[in-house]
């Protein structure tokens, strides 16, 4: 097998000494490293000497989007070992499982080692040419048709900021739209709703700030599970004083430290809102400052709240009145504050909503816009699903968000991809607008698809399983789907997806590990896997859910015959000549394309130069609130949060907030919005209305004979913007009404699948939607009245609810494929509260089925508090078993991960966000019985 | 200057289990062996509380007392250590530790039972020798401990640690008043 790893730069006693750090004693044969893994196999004899170099790097951690730095000790080549990074000022070196966990994961013997082919109901070997040649050779061949829409291409939310954008503009460049990642699925709703509101679609203070908050209000997030070290600065704050409340449908783990709990029905999370706010109005516990003079729509807001007394609220979403009040009043006496959620308030119908009513209330508080520390906080799930959600890997946006339905967007991604110097290539916006085809739609009319916002990572099997024209909005259906670092699982209506993974005509995985994507579906040809290097392995920036962009250098070398994700780009491309635009000769290359083209939300200033010097200086970095005193970094803040101007800017540690000049961080909300056709100022832009601290009064975004600051290539705009001391993106107002969504105030809304029908007849869910990315017509709801019609709340009574468990990522292939993390949490199980078990006559560690109207899964049932009787919980990072039958016989051999479980996506409700097609998996209808 | 201890802020401690894979990274402890392990009580009610459990290398161990081949043994630095060729596997430093640290790896060539393994402040991984089979011996400071993702846990001289856990409170009451 000497050829086999021709990559693999790492000596051979390296390798075997990576075993032996790992896996003490092979003889034990029960530890990673060690199972189906034979060092000696690989590099002929084995023999022990001590190593040679031992090389220490500063490197990020690659599962969640925290942003923690590590040590990664290097021995010969080979990731033995950790340490942790003291002076990192968002970690302390803290890390959780996952984190230190790496050199096991990393190694794992369960890694993709060479690319494979499956024909003949079998896995083979393949080289590296014969499967570029295959997968580029089809991807030809749809384009040449005039069929490049026949591709759906999703993920890179693990790859580097370079990376990503280098594969949404792979996807510009071939074209079509359909091309997306799992940020659709985490944080898109929360983009969208903060966008909507203030103008950006970020996390609003970088990680650090948080240790100044006075409250926390968590709403639909575990963070002590799911971004276990950002809890290190909520303790830090709680050290001073400050309160936590938090409100979820389970006692989660952040609850048990949470000096308020309220527990509230799945879905109803905009109720509950809105009845503290409330009671914020009718206390006039309201920030007037703000209020009064930077917000657009409060009088409205008074109105629609109104009839959302406590009293109605504890009817809908099951909290107690006075409980609603108690935490209005908590609120209300300790500013500034900090809203954090994760996908316990993104993953719903009303997404979008729900986190506009988080802004709303962080605004009307006074938290929002002044304070550091007060703020909303969408904590990122993916190590770079910030990065990847900027470059845009996105089907509704160009990299840096310029929308894809503005052909100037295109023309100013045509000049950048022109006049950059890190590639060779030139292209007119004709010429890359003729890639893009047009087609005629349902209703008869032209619809150019370029223009054209494409397929989601929640609908892409739509578009491979239902009919063009009359049902999808293309011409043709998805034949070819490529997951690049994309987990099938943590995607809803998996039988649905099954189905259209056994129907294309090839199915494309990238990844370090073979995933359930490629094991799934039934199918004997058609599947070619590429083996991805993994993130110790491949270099670039990556930022955090703070907006901080932090540059990691490879550990080590691909292992195995793995590319990083760079080289298969590149290569691919060559093949659909498109080679002359991805000529980078170093990851520094993309970033400096990047320098120059996103401009929206200033990304000018992270060079490379500069992230690399903070690493370098990350002691002078103050870990309390991220800024750097002294030094060549002085004044900086950590990662250069965006917006980051210019090559001199330290960087906006809080969105929106005008304590500081702008050239120091300061910033306010965005003035680019003009009042609506139904004010009396219709037309004209919207600002603040206050004098600011520093800059000037009613200054609406910057631009120049009809060029936007954004558009600018020259960066005259901006210095302009700067030397005025205003941000680029001027001093509008902060929206709580936005009159281009269906609901321009937020208001309660069942889910699709509500066990409430008499609440649905009061509350429910939005109207059908013609030509949503790609669907013709958008059931939401047909789609409710039909679980009515079906009586679901009857036959299936309990509310399911899904989440995390702090050893697994995602959907698991990384984490369960490592011993170290299968050990702490082996098994997938369903919690159920004691009363309900009772009556079920189930017991712990029973055998129960779970079932919904998609289906059914089995699942070990844990009887626990933490759920109500109406509720159960079932994690989401499992797969391997489909209702009840293992398929692990499936995956090429020894690659099967060390866990497998059933996966509640087969179950969870089809219901998607009206505004961005976020999957609803946070509510649906089960039933369970013992199996 | 004081001894090496281990102090556990049980108001802090997330189960995040960090501490326990840092272990294990860089001391190859192979999976059933715990050298640290985090326990949950009242879970899912109001109380719930983690506590990282590792050893605490006991001043007056009983371990120590009762093992009878003197694997185990207190160094001038209060790190309770143990000499795995020693080691009999007879489980009675189990019977004797009021905090169940001991651990024994079931099967392999140990035989049924295994020789004991338990956590050494990090002075020795879970194979005590180099690859020329000499002994090891780190300096004692706990991966556990600095890995800690919340600070939960602090590990190492025990003035020194009694120093940062009274900042924190102190930090506290400065701010309660
Ligand atoms: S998974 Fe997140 S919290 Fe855990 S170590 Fe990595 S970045 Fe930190
Ligand atoms: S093993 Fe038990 S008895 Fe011995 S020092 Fe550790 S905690 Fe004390
Ligand atoms: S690393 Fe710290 S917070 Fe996490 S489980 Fe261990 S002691 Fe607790």
């Amino acid at each position: 097998m000497g050829t086999a790893f021709r990559d693999i730069k790492i000596s051979r006693r390296g390798f075997i000494k990576a075993s032996a750090a790992l896996g003490a004693a092979t003889a034990l044969g029960s530890y990673a490293g060690s199972k189906n893994f034979n060092p000696a196999e690989i590099f002929g004899t084995a023999q022990a000497t001590p190593a040679t170099t031992v090389e220490k790097i500063k490197s990020i951690c690659s599962f969640c989007a925290v942003g923690c730095g590590y040590v990664g000790v290097v021995e010969d080549g080979v990731f033995t070992k950790m340490e942790p990074w003291e002076d990192h000022p968002i970690n302390q070196g803290g890390m959780c499982c996952k984190g230190t966990s790496l050199v096991d994961v990393t190694n794992s013997p369960r890694r993709l080692r060479y690319p494979m082919e499956k024909s003949g109901g079998k896995w083979n070997r393949i080289s590296w040419e014969d499967a570029l040649d295959k997968v580029g050779g089809k991807l030809k061949g749809y384009r040449d048709n005039g069929e490049p829409d026949s591709v759906f291409m999703c993920g890179l939310v693990h790859g580097s900021n370079e990376e990503a954008f280098m594969f949404r503009k792979f996807a510009m460049l071939y074209g079509t739209n359909n091309i997306d990642h799992q940020a659709r699925l985490c944080h898109s709703t929360t983009v969208a709703g903060l966008l909507a509101s203030f103008g950006h679609g970020a996390m609003t203070n970088s990680v650090e700030m948080l240790t100044q908050s006075k409250i926390f209000f968590f709403m639909g997030s575990n963070a002590a599970e799911a971004h276990p070290v950002l809890m290190q600065k909520v303790f830090e704050a709680r050290d001073k004083g400050a309160r936590l409340i938090v409100a979820d449908p389970r006692f989660t783990r952040t609850a048990a430290f949470s000096d308020m709990f309220m527990r509230f029905r799945p879905g109803t999370d905009i109720a509950l809102l809105l009845g503290i706010i409330n009671v914020l109005v009718e206390h006039d516990w309201i920030d007037h400052d703000t209020v009064d003079y930077r917000t657009y729509g409060f009088e409205q807001l008074k109105e629609v709240v109104k009839e959302y007394t406590p009293e109605v609220v504890e009817d809908i979403t099951w909290v107690p009145a006075f409980d609603i009040r108690e935490a209005a009043r908590l609120m209300s006496d300790n500013a500034p504050g900090a809203v954090i959620w994760s996908m316990g308030a993104t993953q719903h119908s009303v997404g979008t909503y729900i986190i506009r009513a988080f802004a709303i209330l962080a605004t009307i508080l006074g938290w929002q816009g002044r304070e550091w520390g007060g703020g909303c906080i969408p904590i990122r799930v993916h190590d770079n699903v910030q990065g990847a959600t900027d470059m845009c890997v996105l089907s509704h946006f160009l990299p840096g968000y310029y929308g894809v339905s503005s052909a100037s967007s295109w023309e100013y991604w045509a000049k950048v991809f022109s006049e950059t110097t890190s590639t060779s290539g030139n292209i007119s916006a004709s010429t890359l607008a003729s890639r893009y085809t047009t087609f005629t739609n349902k209703e008869g009319v032209e619809t150019n698809l370029q223009l054209t916002p494409g397929l989601t990572v929640s609908n892409w099997y739509k578009g491979a399983l239902m009919q063009p024209v009359s049902e999808i909005d293309q011409p043709t259906n998805v034949k070819m789907a490529m997951f690049w670092g994309e987990s099938i699982s943590s995607i809803t209506e998996m039988k649905e997806q099954k189905k259209a993974l056994e129907k294309l005509e090839m199915l494309v995985v990238v990844d370090p590990f073979p995933t359930a994507a490629a094991a799934l579906p039934e199918r004997s040809d058609g599947i070619i896997l590429l083996p991805a290097a993994t993130r110790q392995e491949g270099g670039g920036s990556v930022t955090n859910t703070g907006r901080a962009w932090q540059w990691r250098e490879p550990l080590v070398a691909p292992l195995y015959e793995s590319r990083t994700d760079m080289a298969i780009i590149k290569e691919l491309a060559g093949r659909l000549d498109m080679g002359n635009h991805f000529d980078y000769d170093s990851y520094e290359a993309v970033t400096a394309e990047i320098n120059l083209g996103s401009r929206a939300i200033g990304n000018q200033g992270e060079t490379p130069e500069r992230m690399k010097r903070q690493k370098e200086y990350a002691h002078l970095f103050d870990p309390k609130t991220g800024k750097a005193q002294g030094g060549p970094v002085d004044g900086e803040w950590w990662g250069l949060p965006w917006p980051c101007w210019t090559e001199s800017h330290p960087g906006t540690p809080v969105l929106y907030s005008d304590l500081l000049p702008v050239s120091e961080g300061g910033h306010d909300f965005r003035g680019n919005r003009t009042y609506p056709t139904d004010e009396p100022n219709a037309g004209r832009p919207m600002l603040r209305e206050d004098e600011p601290q520093y800059g000037t009064q009613h200054v609406p975004q910057y631009s120049e004979n009809g060029v936007a600051y954004s558009m600018d290539l020259t960066g005259a705009i901006v210095a302009k913007a700067l030397a005025d001391g205003n941000p680029p993106t001027g001093r509008g107002k902060m929206r709580i009404r936005v009159f281009e969504q269906t609901d321009k105030i937020p208001i309660h809304r069942e889910p699709i699948e509500s066990p409430r029908p008499d609440l649905v007849d009061k509350y429910p869910t939005y109207p059908d939607q013609p030509h949503l990315y790609r669907i013709v017509n958008c059931e939401f709801e047909t789609e409710q009245q039909r679980s009515i019609a079906e009586k679901r709340h009857e036959k299936f009574p309990i509310v399911l609810t899904s989440g995390r468990q702090v050893a697994h990522h995602g959907g698991g292939a990384q984490t369960r494929s490592s011993e170290l993390l299968s050990e702490i949490t082996p098994e997938v199980y369903v919690e159920i509260n004691p009363h309900l078990a009772a009556g079920k006559d189930i017991r712990e560690g029973d055998m129960v089925w779970v079932e919904s109207a998609r289906g059914k899964i089995k699942v070990r049932a844990k009887i626990t508090e933490r759920v109500n009787d109406q509720t159960a919980f079932v994690p989401f990072h499992w797969n391997g078993v489909f209702e009840g039958e293992s398929y692990q016989d499936r995956w090429p051999e020894n690659t099967a991960e060390v866990v497998v479980g059933d996966s509640v996506n087969i179950i969870t409700s089809p219901g998607v966000d009206q505004v961005t097609q976020m999957q609803e998996t946070k509510v649906a209808l089960c039933n369970i019985y013992k199996a | 200057m004081g001894v090496n201890k281990f102090l556990i802020d049980h108001t802090r401690c997330i189960r995040c289990t960090g501490c326990e894979t840092a272990c294990k990274t860089n001391n190859g402890v192979p999976t059933g062996v715990r050298r640290i392990r985090v326990v949950t009580v009242n879970e899912g009610k109001v109380g719930e509380r983690n506590i990282a459990m590792p050893c605490f290398h006991c001043y007056d161990a009983p371990c120590v007392k009762v093992c009878p081949t003197r694997t185990l043994y207190k160094r001038g630095d209060g790190v309770v250590n143990h000499t795995k060729e020693k080691c009999i596997g007879c489980g009675y430093c189990l019977v004797a530790c009021p905090f169940g640290a001991p651990q024994f790896p079931g099967g392999g060539i140990f035989g049924t039972r295994g020789k004991m393994d338990k956590c050494s402040f990090c002075v020795q991984p879970f194979n005590q020798k180099d690859e020329q089979g000499n002994m090891i011996e780190n300096e004692p400071i706990p991966m556990c401990a600095r890995f800690c993702s919340t600070k939960a846990l602090l590990g190492g001289d025990s003035t020194e640690i009694s120093k940062q856990f009274r900042e924190r409170i102190a930090g506290f009451i400065s701010f309660s008043f």
